[in-house]
């Protein structure tokens, strides 16, 4: 078992590496802008004593390392600094809205994920029939629509034309849970058309991959039935593809996240960026990223640790 | 057909066509093939790549592979029509009453479970016996197949066992259900020669014990002699002619079935080194060589190959042979030790060489396929080392590829603007001599050359080399495992294992006794013509010792 | 019972028994199934939704007529080698060909086509369609017919510049990580790593966030996202290469890396190059939509399809599909690529899934 702990701490620790490199890149990112973040944001018509005030309020006279680890260590406890439009703290901007975005990924994560897999094998099993062929055309329709036009379709025709379910996401704090899903549902169903899509696409190929390989013929001339191929031959080897396929597509959701908040006006994260991005509010901005890289490492890190354990070359070493 | 009553058929194929999907049309693979198997026979097919051995060999379970439909023809298992059965059907017997053992062992084995419970898969689906029972038969038949530990073998995990040992748990697993014919689709092909031996015993013994009929499915003739009463020949997609053993052996009747005997008789004249003080064209001096990692895979080599002569450099797989054609060429340097070229040190790093050092020495490949560039046409491939070493142009360049397609016997006007792909594997071989010759070199490293060929094109390829060492006064450096090869080419022999030279000298002086023990071994397993050298050889050996052997 | 639910229905049944006669099973169980089918809907829906099936099924017929003629077309036009591949293209495939065909005759000629100037008022806001203006005006009272014609020359074009740009960058950097290996392959890798770590949408919101919103800002910045993608095709389809014999022979013949790309890999390379090449221009084509639809990406008066989707947003409420259709636009390109590249990797990984 040495073997495997020590692998997964090496891929834990390549982890933290690739979200240490990337907090990096964030916060040296804005240093990058011409001028500096005062001028930036006071523009060209600013006077020296407002843009000399605002750098002295940001400490932009010290060195950019030491603002560096100061920001880390902020951002480690949670504190990303105040934000330059507003003047809030931009953690308490950011935390109702990261659960309010942590909801709507987990609702559509949990309709699609078993859908998708289900399907997938499916596909797989009734592949080159009629069925997979328009399966493949339907799902390639909808990875190739752009979230905003898949909102819109909804809104369309579930809210507009038929009044089934509200447009606009506004959510309050009184809500019942069950209200909160019926006025969540139609940015959740967009996100769970485009990732259904690219799940079952990848989990239909993950599986003939594996039917191609021999101990599965084998399997078949032992006389083995073909449910009992793909549950008990295809399956323990399939975790590890499969495992890849959600996480993927769960980081996936993290970008298609803005733009379906955008459409829904929905309160979460990604609208919060998109207004920072316009407004120049870079403390947020960088929070904001910061979360979203650390969400997507964590979930490839996730996923690449599951493949690991479920490994039965690597579970049971010589 | 004395040995067998035709009261008891057990499976009876007439008239088989089999066609394969390829280029968006059907084409045929199997084109009309009668095959008759008696309860307890053991059927050899022989035949090259591409004459539908396996292909016959899934059918007669009544399998198509993927990619492959059986479109006309009768297959009779034990008085069942397989062809036009259900699958339900079908799928009743595999496992049961015919079983299948695999090529590639580790491939086959599922990596998730252990090789017990993919043994007892069968028999407790069948409910022939139940878990705990299937169990028991497991070790049992673990310990016929002189497995080491059948008490605990099957609890490993396929990665966890050796091939030799994977591909008799394989039979084993085969065997769970004691069917009535098993099919056999190159068990020992993957294996070493040594290793190939336990297996070779393995199988016999237990097809014999149970008295089970087998399909047995091999390009190598030695290996069937040793295990079928019956040979059919194929060719192409149909049958040559079908004999027992002994009968095919001392009389074959086609012309292509005498001339895959013939092969084997080529054989030249062995030279001696030049006794004038010439010095060797290549000298491998102690040379020392680790993978990156720290494994040591060469350790102390040494041996030297003159002007015009043929070094073999025999070992099975893992011996070191291809590391050190690798030190040789400079794509692995030494940790310690050199390589002298006509009595001058070669730099280590092929980089680091000279545009005519790298000249002087030349390789060929094992696989022509990945040898040539597919998207490269041969006027290309050969004219290209004539370009860049002596920098010939225009008209003098098309006349030099034109006479190194002579040399090799290809018609230039045929071949010159053809594309690797368009050729047959022969072709594509001596596209690759050209190359090396292309070159003008003094010394060539010839890999394995003859091992990924039939055996009729193998030959031709080897007289060629031989004409062309007469002619051009090369040296070769010849690698590989295949000892009639050796037998008919090389003038000395330097064989290794693990990473060690173990004896060196001139042929014939290796092929006579005394030798050294892991010669003897290499040289006795062997497979030989004779049926009845298995029989001799587990007779000397003693039975008991066979797995020990294959594990010095 | 109109004449119309009496021909659907007669319809249907008669090409049922067609396809039964004919033994075309795979189509009789369509037909027949969707006879079926049609009695529930027809109970629920009544005559409309029978009528949207009969437009539907008209649709896709006349979609895979017109797929079907521009392949003949092609194959006719095309050389004897080419013409082989093309005979195997399935329809879909046609069509994606045939969507991407009108697109760059539509962007080549937009100013031909195009009845009205780009930013050229007109009208009034919001105006509806009439025989001046086939599908109205927008929100400041341009002709949307003119800017989605137009948005196909812009929206398109700088997808296609950022994804030249990326494409070459990752493919460069691929090619020479396969060749030379060593410490230059592990930094290349890494920095893919790293850059890939970051999702892309909001590396490039952090990136615009920084240097603003003007067009060489966005295809650089676009073009640094997906390289990575190409360069870890690249390296992987190189890689595959670089461990063939013939690389071998020709490293130990003395040969320089270039030689060796230009000459040994790349011809081998060509056929997975191109696919990614398309999936890449969706993906990039997609972002950058994304952006726009942002509000930053390609900035006004210039018409492009994502913002356009923006501005005339709030007419959806009205129940009016207009701003669908520059959103429209973006998916059918897609999707066409998507097809001809689906097809393509099909083809190359000579994948016979029989």
């Amino acid at each position: 078992m040495g073997d495997l702990t020590s692998l997964v701490f090496k891929r834990l620790g390549l982890g933290l590496l690739t979200l240490l490199v990337v907090s990096i890149l964030i916060f040296f990112a804005v240093e990058l802008l011409p001028g500096d973040i005062a001028q930036a944001v006071l523009g060209q018509g600013a006077t020296e004593e407002t843009v000399n005030a605002m750098r002295q309020q940001l400490g932009l006279d010290r060195p950019a390392p030491v603002r560096y680890l100061d920001w880390l260590a902020g951002a480690v406890q949670g504190d990303f600094g105040v934000s330059l439009v507003s003047g809030d703290r931009v953690s308490s901007a950011i935390s109702e809205r990261f659960i309010n975005t942590l909801f709507l990924a987990a609702y559509a994560a949990a309709i699609a994920v078993p859908i998708s897999i289900v399907l997938g094998v499916v596909v797989a099993l009734l592949r080159n029939t009629l069925f997979d062929r328009v399966a493949n055309v339907l799902t390639l329709t909808s990875i190739s629509s752009p979230e905003f036009f898949l909102g819109y379709i909804l809104i369309l025709y579930l809210s507009v034309k038929t009044g089934m379910f509200p447009a606009l996401a506004s959510l309050k704090s009184d809500m019942g849970f069950f209200e909160l899903l019926h006025r969540t549902f139609l940015p959740a169903l967009t996100l769970v058309l485009v990732v259904t899509a690219h799940m079952m696409r990848m989990t239909r190929a993950a599986i003939i991959n594996l039917l191609a390989s021999p101990y599965i013929e084998m399997a078949r001339l032992k006389g083995t039935p073909p449910w009992k191929v793909i549950v008990r031959h295809a399956l323990p080897n399939a975790w590890a593809p499969i495992i890849n396929v959600v996480a993927l597509n769960l980081a996936y959701l993290i970008t298609g996240v803005v733009l379906v908040e955008v459409v829904f006006v929905y309160p979460g994260i990604g609208q919060l960026l998109v207004d920072a991005v316009a407004k120049r509010d870079f403390p947020i901005v960088q929070a904001c990223c910061l979360i979203f890289a650390a969400t997507f490492i964590l979930l490839n890190l996730m996923a690449d640790v599951g493949a690991i354990l479920t490994n039965p070359r690597l579970r049971h070493p010589k | 057909m004395t040995k067998f009553s035709d009261k008891d058929v057990l499976l009876e194929i007439r008239d088989l066509k089999i066609e394969g999907y390829s280029d968006e049309t059907w084409v045929p693979i199997i084109k009309g093939v009668d095959l008759t198997l008696h309860r307890g026979e053991v059927m050899g097919l022989i035949g090259e790549s591409g004459a539908g051995k396996s292909t016959i060999g899934a059918a007669a379970m009544g399998y198509a592979r993927d990619g492959t439909r059986i479109s006309d023809g009768s297959i009779e298992f034990d008085g069942m029509e397989l062809t036009t059965a259900t699958e339900s059907e079908r799928r009743a017997l595999r496992g049961s009453r015919i079983a299948y053992v695999a090529q590639s062992a580790a491939a086959s084995f599922n990596p998730a479970h252990k090789i017990i419970d993919q043994h007892t898969e069968a028999p407790v689906h069948y409910r022939i016996q139940k878990r705990m029972e299937a169990q028991e038969d497991a070790m049992e038949l673990y310990e016929r197949l002189r497995l080491p530990n059948p008490q605990e073998i099957g609890f490993r995990y396929p990665h966890q066992v050796s091939g030799g040992q994977l591909q008799r748990a394989m039979t084993a697993m085969a065997m769970a259900c004691r069917p009535d014919l098993i099919i056999f689709d190159e068990p020992t092909t993957a294996l070493d020669v040594t290793t190939q031996i336990e297996v070779l015993a393995a199988i016999r013994d237990i097809v014999d014990q149970f008295n089970t009929a087998a399909i047995y499915i091999t390009h190598d003739l030695a290996v069937v002699a040793q295990m079928a009463d019956t040979i059919k020949v194929l060719l192409r997609g149909e049958e040559v002619e079908e004999a027992p053993t002994e009968q095919m052996l001392d009389n074959p009747q086609e012309d292509y079935t005498k001339s895959l005997w013939a092969v084997r008789s080529f054989q030249r004249p062995q030279k001696s080194r030049p006794t004038d003080g010439t010095l060797p064209v290549i000298s491998v001096k102690n040379v020392d060589a680790a993978y990156t990692g720290g494994v040591k895979v060469l350790d102390d080599v040494s041996f030297d190959v003159y002007p015009g002569m043929t070094v073999a450099v025999v070992g099975e797989s893992g011996s070191g042979k291809s590391t050190t054609a690798r030190v040789i060429t400079g794509l692995l340097p030494p940790s310690s030790g050199e390589v002298l070229f006509k009595g001058e040190p070669l730099p280590p790093r092929y980089q680091d060489r000279k545009r005519d050092q790298l000249r002087q020495a030349q390789m060929i490949y094992q696989m022509a396929d990945t040898a040539l560039n597919p998207k490269v046409r041969i006027n290309e491939i050969i004219g290209r080392p004539a370009q860049f070493y002596s920098g010939l142009r225009g008209q003098a360049l098309k006349q030099r590829v034109d006479e190194l397609l002579d040399l090799i016997e290809l018609e230039p006007a045929k071949f010159y603007n053809r594309y690797p792909p368009e050729l047959s594997g022969g072709q594509k071989q001596r596209i690759g001599i050209a190359r090396a010759l292309a070159a003008e070199p003094d010394f060539i490293i010839c890999d394995e050359v003859t091992s990924a060929l039939d055996q009729l094109v193998a030959e031709g390829i080897l007289k060629l080399l031989d004409r062309l060492q007469k002619e051009l006064g090369l040296a070769y450096m010849f690698i590989t495992h295949d000892l009639a090869t050796v037998r008919s080419i090389a003038d000395e022999v330097v064989v290794m294992q693990n990473g060690k030279v173990v004896e060196q000298g001139p042929k014939e002086e290796m092929f006579t006794p005394p030798h050294h023990p892991y010669t003897d071994l290499l040289l006795s397993s062997v497979p030989e013509m004779d049926p009845n050298w298995l029989t001799t050889l587990l007779e000397e050996r003693g039975v008991d010792n066979i797995g020990d052997a294959a594990d010095v | 019972m109109s004449i119309f639910v009496i021909g659907y229905y007669a319809a249907l049944i008669a090409a049922s028994c067609l396809a039964a006669y004919y033994k075309k099973h795979g189509a009789f169980m369509l037909l027949f199934s969707l006879t079926l089918v049609s009695f529930i809907i027809g109970i629920i829906g009544g005559v409309p939704a029978l009528r949207a099936v009969t437009t539907f099924a008209g649709a896709l017929a006349l979609a895979a007529g017109t797929s079907y003629a521009f392949k003949e077309f092609l194959i006719l036009i095309s050389k004897p080698a080419l013409a082989k591949e093309l005979r195997t293209a399935p329809l879909t495939a046609s069509f994606g060909m045939f969507v991407i065909f009108t697109y760059a005759i539509a962007a080549i000629f937009a100013p031909w086509i195009a009845p009205h100037g780009e930013s050229e008022v007109i009208s009034s806001a919001f105006a509806p369609p009439d025989e001046n203006m086939l599908l109205g005006a927008d929100q400041l009272g341009r002709d949307i017919f003119s800017r989605i014609i137009y948005g196909a020359r812009n929206s398109v074009g700088l997808a296609l510049v950022a994804t030249l740009l990326a494409f070459f960058m990752g493919a460069f950097a691929g090619l020479m990580a396969a060749v030379k290996g060593g410490w230059f392959d592990q930094l290349m890798g890494r920095l893919a790593d790293v850059i890939m770590s970051i999702p892309s949408l909001i590396f490039a919101l952090l990136m615009l966030s920084i240097f603003g919103t003007n067009l060489g800002v966005i295809v650089i910045v676009v073009a640094v996202i997906y390289s990575p993608r190409v360069f870890r095709l690249t390296r992987a389809v190189a890689g595959n290469i670089v461990v063939m014999d013939y690389i071998e022979a020709a490293k130990l013949r003395g040969e320089g890396d270039w030689y060796l790309i230009r000459r040994e890999i790349l011809p081998n390379s060509t056929a997975p190059l191109v696919a990614e090449f398309g999936l890449e221009f969706c993906f990039v084509f997609l972002l950058i939509a994304g952006l726009s639809f942002l509000g930053l990406g390609i900035q006004p008066p210039t018409a492009d399809w994502g913002s356009m989707v923006r501005e005339n947003a709030t007419l959806i409420s009205f129940g009016d599909i207009t701003p669908l259709i520059p959103a429209a636009a973006i998916a059918l390109l897609t999707v066409a690529v998507n097809f001809v590249v689906d097809w393509m990797l099909f083809r190359s990984s000579g994948l016979k899934e029989q």
